[in-house]
């Protein structure tokens, strides 16, 4: 809980026939983490064109899912293997038909959409069509000198089509506009300029002016009616088509999904750690070191005598690469995303997750110490639980605590005088809790210089360990000035103790900005500068991240304080206006102060403590999994 | 935040390469290419150097170019930022047609993809779903789902009648410059004309180069090629556009232009002669710009258009040093910014 799991740089060698089972092994395994390992010298990458197919046949099957609704996987039976190259292959081809089909299909529906839509627009325009001063029939007959057409364009490029056509000895009339549409007739001499591709350019639609349109009235509306009729047939036609294609390879498609949900681990292997050579493939990764003897006895089950596994420790090149296996309890996992917001822990580094959990409560209850408000965030986490997930354990966690501190500070829905403080009352004795939260905030930063030194010792860096300000040197300086101060302020623990405690602390700063003037690089003027300024830097920053614990104690009296002046409010009402005022009050204090104080204890741990020992530039342990599957 | 975009573009005309500069990374020693870079303060070209592919060069001038519009960006709102942002969109069209082009030759997705340049924040296309799309149909038909849409409609049209990919590509591109033209009008009610002396030469330049282009190397009929200009409001004018359209030869169309770009132009007597002096015209407004108390957006924008030109400069120079050109060759070619710089 500590640090990363243990693990150990593996290689495994197979056939290259049998690569596709192997990798699905290690995904059902699902402790395999890939990485590209250089001691494997294998020149080829069998899994790149595995990985192209499979990646086409997985977006065919997504696009004809999206076309056809949800596809129905059946279970992973215990035995599954995992296609080889010519059957992804072969389930692609099957899946690229099915899609141009289901392709050809939403192509026809949406034509006969556009179909429905024109002749509705026909219908409409058949009506004005009078508004134009000329005969119709004879102005669409086609005639040797004049080119003449019927059609719509979006009104937007009206006026410059009609400049272009200007261009080529033609002219354009708009006499019907509908929606962004507008219709217009086209017309220019056929020995004139050539138009080209221009019309299409403008977004040009041909009105196809049927001979029955051109005739009497009735002929004409009677047209119409049967041409929607006829377009209405087809598109349920079409609709049955798609629905009876869809149900007839309804399982087959499921079978597909289940194929390519078996297919993918070695799809993913190809995007690292997959090396091939002939018959050969190695495939490299990481695996905790104790589950290293599993996985071989899996293999050996599965592929008896034909593979081959190594595994070794880790070499101190490789420390920055190792992925960290984080495992953690339930009850810790809630608070993980937090820490995992600044970053994950190096391998080898140690991890603050319970640190966290522990020191976050802690100050929450502390800054927002009481019953009544702590059992309202703990019953509303409680209460909500299903929909807040996770994170209602945060919630439990937190009210609880804060419920514990209103016992300790005597505190019940800001009335300070209902229950005995079973330790002070804030309000009360506020030198006492100012006092309390510095010593906290030395005991804090104790730990996280002591957590930065094992950091440094497990990365090999020895030296900044030992002579850094944030390693032994800043922790002894720290520690002595610390004492110091205290001994200074008549603490009665440390009397006497002034002087040893002083020299502590000089002999702590002094090895600092020898270590710092050793370690600058520069010229005589600005390593003197640097050095100078880092090692004030130390002191500085140090003291002023204690004080930054004084918020704890701020809070808690803040915390009173509001409810001080919501009582004052409350007082000078009536008995509706007080309860009212009460109720508001207490609301308010939750949600505002609540939040700010949940901040507050996040700063702290993310600036206060993280940031001194804290890299978080690790890489999280991502095993290959079996996903899609029942 | 006016006061804040101002400063920081006076700082980073800080970062654009004098003459000397670019003569610098034409003759220096193929080890020293990388310091030089550095020295120009493009550390991300820097890492590619030597060996490096010409794909992820244009690649790295391109993510400089976003990285640094991010950081202009960050002040800007309201139209203001749409027309930055829009600016941007162009490398996203080029993408565009890339998808569109693989698609015709029916390239393999993960080919095609690793054809892409990324766009990080900039991105409006889901680039995997598309690479995916079974041919060019299916992908007009996405695209015409997302944020290219109107841009795609027209296209797939014209497509669709013609079957011509240049046809396609020119449709895109001309929606693409009708959109900026439009958000550079509206931004010009609000900010003043400062904005037109840098879209007037760019819109002349698109629309004279694109018409040549047209009339003489596709030998499209002038009301095609009229139509196919982005409509000009300032510069040519859309009359004499239609003019220039109708005429049979190269040297008819500069003759015929309006008096001060027939004199920057004459004696040019082939297309990228043209497009080379019209960008260095244009250029020059945007040194004049980008050295004015003009709004602040004019003068990030004109540091764009500069720093662009700056970023196609080296790239230039480091393409054909990494193809073995001599040097004489490459010197041509980036001769203005060598000679004159900006």
């Amino acid at each position: 809980m500590f640090r990363a799991r243990p693990m150990s740089r593996v290689t495994l060698y197979c056939l290259t026939s049998e690569a596709q089972d192997v990798a699905l092994l290690l995904a059902r395994h699902g402790l395999f983490g890939l990485a590209a390992d250089k001691e494997v010298s294998f020149p080829e990458s069998p899994g790149d064109e595995y990985r192209e197919i499979y990646l086409e046949a997985d977006a065919r099957l997504a696009k004809i899912g999206e076309l056809c609704g949800h596809l129905d996987i059946p279970p992973l039976p215990p035995d599954a293997i995992a296609p080889n190259l010519r059957e992804l292959k072969g389930i692609n081809h099957r899946l690229r038909d099915m899609w141009q089909k289901c392709s050809a299909c939403a192509d026809q529906g949406q034509k006969i959409e556009e179909d429905i839509r024109r002749l509705a627009a026909l219908r409409d325009t058949f009506g004005r069509l009078k508004t134009l001063d000329v005969d119709v029939s004879r102005l669409l007959k086609a005639d040797s000198l004049l080119d003449s057409r019927i059609g719509q364009v979006p009104k937007a490029n009206v006026k410059r089509l009609k400049e272009a056509l200007q261009l080529a000895g033609y002219m354009l009339t708009v006499f019907d506009q509908t929606g962004e549409q507008a219709f217009v007739v086209v017309a220019g001499p056929r020995s004139g300029g050539e138009l080209g591709g221009v019309l299409s350019q403008a977004g040009w639609r041909e009105l196809v002016v049927p001979p029955e349109l051109r005739t009497n009235p009735e002929i004409a509306g009677r047209y119409l009616e049967r041409e929607a009729e006829r377009l209405q047939d087809e598109e349920s036609h079409y609709c049955d088509v798609k629905a009876q294609s869809v149900g007839a390879q309804g399982d087959w498609l499921g079978q597909a999904r289940l194929l390519l949900a078996l297919a993918r681990p070695l799809a993913e292997t190809a995007l690292g750690g997959l090396r091939g050579s002939g018959q050969l493939v190695s495939f490299s990764g990481w695996v905790p070191r104790d589950e290293v003897p599993r996985l071989g006895q899996a293999l050996e089950e599965r592929f008896t005598s034909r593979y081959l596994i190594s595994s070794r420790e880790p070499d101190s090149s490789e420390r920055g690469h190792i992925p960290s296996f984080l495992k953690y309890p339930a009850w810790l996992r809630p608070f993980v995303p937090l820490v995992k917001s600044y970053g994950i822990p190096r391998y080898g580094e140690f991890d603050p997750a319970l640190l966290f959990a522990l020191t976050y409560l802690l100050l929450f209850g502390a800054m927002f110490g009481d019953v009544g408000h702590g059992g309202v965030i703990l019953a509303l986490a409680a209460l909500f639980h299903r929909k807040l997930g996770r994170a209602a354990w945060l919630g439990i966690a937190a009210g609880a605590v804060s419920m514990g501190f209103g016992l300790l500070y005597g505190s019940i829905f800001g009335y300070e005088n209902l229950l005995t403080p079973l330790w002070l009352s804030p309000l009360h004795d506020p030198i006492r809790i100012l006092t309390v939260a510095i010593l906290f905030g030395v005991g804090f930063i104790v730990f996280t210089l002591l957590a930065n030194i094992w950091n440094q010792f497990a990365a090999g860096q020895v030296s900044e360990a030992l002579f850094d300000s944030t390693g032994l040197a800043g922790l002894g300086f720290y520690l002595g000035a610390a004492a110091g101060l205290a001994a200074q302020a008549g603490m009665p623990a440390l009397a006497g103790l002034s002087a040893p405690a002083w020299s502590l602390a000089l002999i702590g700063i002094s090895t600092v900005a020898v270590f710092k003037w050793v370690k600058t690089r520069a010229g005589l003027g600005e390593r003197a500068l640097v050095t100078a300024i880092e090692t004030l830097e130390t002191g500085i920053n140090l003291f002023a991240n204690t004080l930054s614990f004084m918020r704890v104690a701020a809070f808690s009296l803040n915390h009173v304080a509001l409810a001080l002046a919501v009582f004052t409010i409350a007082n000078g009402l009536g008995t509706a206006g007080h309860w009212l005022t009460i109720f508001l009050g207490n609301v308010i204090i939750i949600v505002l102060e609540g939040g700010i104080v949940a901040i507050q204890a996040l700063r702290l741990m993310y600036y206060e403590g993280f940031s001194r020992f804290f890299s978080g530039d690790g890489t999280e342990f991502a095993p290959l999994k079996l996903v899609g599957v029942r | 935040m006016s006061a804040y975009l101002s400063t920081r573009v006076s700082l980073f005309s800080g970062h654009l390469w004098r003459a000397e500069d670019f003569t610098a990374l034409l003759r220096a020693p193929t080890a020293e290419i990388p310091q030089t870079l550095v020295d120009g303060g493009l550390v991300q070209l820097a890492g590619l150097i030597p060996g490096n592919d010409l794909h992820s060069l244009e690649q790295s001038i391109i993510a400089q170019l976003l990285d640094e519009t991010l950081v202009l960006l960050r002040p800007l709102t309201g139209s203001a930022r749409a027309f930055l942002l829009y600016w941007t969109e162009r490398f996203e069209v080029t993408n565009l047609k890339t998808l569109l082009r693989g698609k015709m030759t029916d390239e393999r997705p993960a080919a095609l993809l690793n054809r892409l340049t990324p766009m990080g924040a900039f991105g409006h296309l889901d680039v995997r779903e598309l690479a995916h799309a079974e041919d060019v149909a299916e992908l007009l038909r996405r695209l015409e789902s997302g944020h290219y849409a109107g841009i795609v409609r027209q296209a797939r049209q014209a497509f669709e009648d013609s079957h011509d990919p240049f046809l396609l590509d020119a449709a895109l591109d001309r929606g693409y410059y009708e959109g900026l033209a439009h958000r550079a009008r509206q931004l010009e009610k609000e900010i003043g004309p400062a904005l037109r002396q840098l879209m007037e030469p760019l819109i002349d330049r698109i629309n004279l180069v694109w018409l040549l282009r047209y009339r003489f190397n596709y030998k499209l009929p002038p009301a095609q090629v009229y139509y196919l200009l982005v409509a000009a409001h300032s510069g040519l004018s859309s009359s004499r556009l239609k003019e220039l359209a109708a005429l049979s030869s190269l040297a008819d169309v500069l003759a015929a232009l309006p008096e001060g770009l027939r004199a920057s132009l004459g004696g040019a007597a082939t297309i990228p002669d043209v497009f080379a002096r019209m960008e260095h015209s244009a250029a020059k407004s945007a040194e004049k710009v980008l050295r004015s108390n003009a709004p602040a957006i004019a003068r990030a924008f004109a540091y764009l258009i500069l720093r662009e030109r700056d970023l196609r400069g080296v790239r230039a120079i480091l393409r054909g040093r990494n193809l073995g050109l001599p040097e004489a060759m490459i010197e041509h070619t980036v001769g203005p910014l060598a000679r004159e710089g900006i």
